[in-house]
């Protein structure tokens, strides 16, 4: 209950902080800053102390709350048991909100700083209260018996032995019995990914409403220019932090989800890429921005599309339109969610473009004065290259809803679509990132352009060729290769001689030698990967790939579900024990397999388990025809008849039970009998129930039956004989079936992925210190 | 100025058109089974396990084999690329994507399809009681 009106009362200060911010706004003065300031600290204390009560209803059990038994249990260790917190919808909302709202406290004061708080605090209100809009409609503080009111309350004398209960109405004897065991999380989610990654994403999610934010206060305040100052370290983290939880993200599924590879183009995916890219690309167009003034149109556009991409991958994902489109199972979020994410998209949405259309006019006309060869132009058209990458994953990420509507039915696109649109988009990027280096402001000599280009152009020409040598035949593939050689050289020699000179404007150099290296792994990870699926059978060396020798030794028991299975792997004179594991989950009623990764400098040996056979040796399956003998196990097997005599009584009819024997002889050292193993139908479910032979020893079970009216010597049995004598101690061959494959030069992408970060980091303390300049 | 203005709506319509037909090419249509056997395209089936059918995984071409009706209730032979996937026996439905050749279905993918897998459904929660 406390929970419920904690959100009330944060959703309330939110709406006090709007309308206050905006009097402010409109009167332009500070007469009620002090209540603008205290409504959002409320709101924020107000999202905090849900958040730590939430937290201590898991930590302490109470499932007489839907979100703790939805998705905890008492034998989760701690940090597991923390993550249940976001694991749920409720959950990752009030992770939203909570990310949300402390980060509004430290926007406030940079805002009140630089005299843009009002206007700042009034759209980052908006936000908090849509964000607890949404935790109203699906309260994470909902009681079990609210959500189960027919199984759970009951009236009446409280039964001897139930301890589970809570008075609802005493005085009328109405009670509620709770569950004392939660669900328990699910357990593709536990391991230590869960502990950090969501929260890296949610922070990401959270920054991209900052520019955002920035750029409607700079429409509403009418300063078309110093608003970009302001933002962009604030942009520039967001893309950060966004771009690590994404490849965060992608590793996880590499190494412990066992996709095979790190990016699935699965629409989860997407969802986070997609505002990524709008991020980056307006971090290109606000750089010339505070360079030359122009730009204005586009960086409102862009900074208002960061965060509209944000809510729409949310509507994606979370409101249940995807459906049937994809391997994540995507929850019905309900009908009031979903028009509420649907509202919260189209809201924020006309908020931004509409304003953005009002005060288009009377924006000033900004000359263009730099030419086309200028850095100003390259990063003009690398952020519009970007933006198409974006709009292509949009419309490939929306196919099911863009078929539903032109078609009437939903249909996903190949993840053939995503490389084919990609792949030239991103040759321009790597080509784009190599010239745009070598351009000055304004405009550049073809001299000074020259001066530096041959170097890097005849090095990634000779690295291309290598390569072409080695193999690489692909023609988009040489090229892709060759521009990102280019971008790799390009900014190694620049961002060299930058940083010689100061290191803190070497961010840029940097952060592009990382995407450099990214592309040049996507393409020898992905592109020139070698996967071969091989049965092992315990004991016997298989050579496979590249001279790989894998010995399939045994397998061990984690625990009762969890199994690891060691596999000797010996290459190039070293020799490995890998450990890929099969989850035999009760849980989920599934087998999750998890693969194991032998990193080496050059490349990953990638092991993904398929599964476990047991050749029985004392099991055999044969066919006979009626009246055919055959021989196996020291036996010999006729197959009399087919006993159909409860069909013919009627009782296949009538529906029910019936039962349809298979008479069979068993002979063994010169004595016969006669058995009937049965096949039993009741109410359409099929049994095969087994017939044992006294004396023979063996068992046998109807596999299949196939009897034939017309011609009942024509009938055939299907039966599978096992030889009871025998007992366990006959060692069993087991063979693991496992996929493996070699990921060549996979490092550059992990390496990229830091490059890049530390590139980030760096651009982020120049902007810092920029924006703390006065004008 | 006129220039670039057309320049760049050229470039903007070329990208457009392309990633129109790009898309058209790779989109995965929603069909069954009948029209699936008429289509050289890569599409998606819908339908129901046939668990009483045989069934089964070959390790050495890493195929696992089964049935499925689509909700024409035609009944087809599925050879799926992989070992079995997760949540199969459970599945309430599944979704195979591939193509027909010669006389079954070549599936590269299969999505099983389990709705009240991790939802909080009465039975459930009685079990925890």
């Amino acid at each position: 209950m406390v929970g419920t009106y904690l959100i009330y009362f944060a959703f309330l200060c939110a709406v006090v902080s709007i309308v206050s911010n905006y009097i402010t706004f409109k009167r332009k003065d500070d007469r009620y800053i002090q209540l603008t300031r205290y409504s959002y600290h409320f709101a924020t204390s107000g999202v905090m102390t849900f958040c730590a009560l939430l937290i201590y209803l898991i930590l302490t059990h109470q499932f007489q709350y839907t979100y703790v038994w939805n998705y905890s249990s008492t034998d989760l260790p701690l940090p597991l048991l923390i993550s249940t917190f976001y694991a749920g919808q409720e959950g990752s909302f009030s992770l939203w909100a909570l990310f949300t709202a402390v980060l509004g406290v430290f926007l406030m004061q940079y805002s009140a700083r630089k005299q843009f708080e009002s206007e700042v605090m009034l759209v980052w209100s908006l936000v908090l209260s849509f964000l607890l809009l949404m935790l109203i409609v699906k309260n994470p503080f909902a009681l079990i018996w609210d959500s189960f009111p027919n199984d759970l309350i009951h009236s009446g004398e409280i039964p001897m032995g139930v301890s589970n209960f809570m008075w609802i109405d005493q005085a009328r004897g109405i009670w509620a019995q709770f569950p004392s065991e939660g669900k328990g999380l699910n357990p593709l989610l536990q391991n230590y990914w869960m502990v950090i990654h969501p929260q890296i994403l949610f922070i990401g999610f959270t920054s991209m409403a900052v520019p955002y934010t920035f750029a409607l206060a700079g429409l509403l305040r009418r300063d078309y220019q110093g608003w970009v100052k302001i933002a962009k370290p604030w942009t520039v983290f967001g893309g950060m932090v966004l771009g690590t939880g994404i490849i965060l993200g992608g590793y996880w599924a590499y190494e412990t989800l066992g996709w095979g590879g790190y990016w699935g183009w699965d629409p989860v995916e997407n969802s986070s890429l997609i505002p990524w890219l709008v991020c980056i690309s307006s971090i290109h167009t606000m750089m010339a921005q505070r360079r030359s003034g122009t730009f204005v149109r586009t960086n409102f556009i862009l900074s208002i599309m960061c965060f509209i991409m944000v809510l729409y991958s949310t509507f994606l994902t979370r409101s249940g339109v995807l459906g049937d489109t994809s391997v994540h199972s995507f929850v019905d979020a309900g009908m009031w969610a979903y028009w509420l994410l649907l509202g919260f998209m189209v809201f924020f949405g006309a908020l931004g473009i509409g304003l953005l259309f009002r005060r288009m006019k009377e924006m000033p006309k900004i000359p263009v004065e730099h030419s086309i060869y200028s850095r100003e132009f390259a990063l003009f058209l690398g952020a519009s290259t970007i933006c198409f990458a974006a709009i292509f994953i949009t419309i490939g990420t929306s196919s099911p809803i863009i078929t539903n509507i032109i078609k009437g039915r939903a249909a996903a696109v190949d993840i053939a679509f995503y490389v084919k649109t990609t792949l030239p988009l991103g040759i321009i990027i790597a080509l784009l990132s190599g010239f745009g280096q070598l351009l000055w402001w304004g405009t550049s000599k073809a001299r000074d352009f020259l001066k530096v280009l041959p170097v890097p152009f005849i090095a990634s020409l000779l690295f291309t060729i290598v390569l072409f040598i080695l193999g690489v035949r692909d023609v988009v593939i040489v090229i892709f290769t060759f521009a990102s050689a280019f971008a790799l050289f390009v900014n190694v020699v620049v961002g060299y001689r930058i940083f010689r000179g100061n290191t803190k404007y070497a961010g840029g150099a940097i952060a592009h030698i990382g995407v450099a290296m990214l592309f040049l792994g996507f393409v020898s990870s992905a592109r020139y990967d070698d996967k071969q699926t091989v049965s092992l059978e315990q004991g016997k060396t298989v050579n496979i790939l590249d001279d790989y020798e894998l010995t399939y030794v045994g397998n061990h028991a984690i625990d009762d579900e969890r199994f690891g299975f060691h596999v000797q792997v010996s290459h190039a004179g070293s020799s490995f024990m890998m450990m890929p594991t099969m989850h035999f989950s009760k849980f989920s009623n599934s087998t999750l397999r998890h693969p194991d990764v032998l990193n080496l400098y050059t490349k990953d040996f990638y092991i993904s388990p398929l599964s476990v056979e047991t050749v029985d040796k004392k099991k055999n399956n044969l066919t006979l025809l009626k009246g055919q003998k055959k021989n196996i196990l020291g036996l010999g097997i006729t197959f009399i008849d087919f006993d159909f005599s409860d069909v013919q009584k009627g009782k296949m009819l009538e529906g029910g039970t019936f039962n349809i024997g298979a008479v069979m002889e068993v002979e063994k050292d010169g004595k016969r009998e006669r058995i009937k193993p049965l096949m039993r139908s009741s109410n359409g479910a099929i049994d095969y129930i087994p017939a044992k032979s006294i004396h023979g020893d063996a068992e046998i079970t109807i596999v299949k039956i196939q009897p034939n009216r017309e011609n009942p010597s024509d009938s055939k049995v299907e039966i599978s004989v096992q030889d009871k004598k025998s007992g366990p101690s006959e060692p069993q061959a087991e063979s693991l079936i496992i996929e493996a494959s070699v990921k060549p030069f996979i490092n550059l992408v992990w390496m990229g992925t830091v490059t890049l970060i530390v590139g980030f980091v760096i651009t982020i303390i120049r902007r810092v210190q920029e924006a703390r300049e006065k004008d | 100025m006129k220039i670039k203005i057309l320049i760049a709506s050229i470039i903007i319509v070329a990208a457009l058109i392309f990633g129109a037909v790009s898309f058209v090419e790779t989109n995965v249509e929603y069909t069954d089974f009948q029209s699936a056997m008429t289509s050289n395209k890569k599409v998606q089936v819908k339908g129901e396990w046939l668990k009483e059918k045989e069934h089964g995984y070959d390790a050495g071409k890493n195929e696992f084999t089964f049935f499925m009706k689509d909700d024409n209730n035609q009944e087809m032979k599925v050879v799926l690329k992989g070992a079995k996937p997760n949540n199969f026996e459970i599945a309430t439905s599944i979704v195979v994507k591939g193509r027909f050749r010669d006389e079954y279905f070549y599936a590269s993918e299969c999505l099983t399809k389990c709705p009240s897998k991790y939802e909080g459904d009465a039975e459930t929660m009685k079990k925890t009681l």
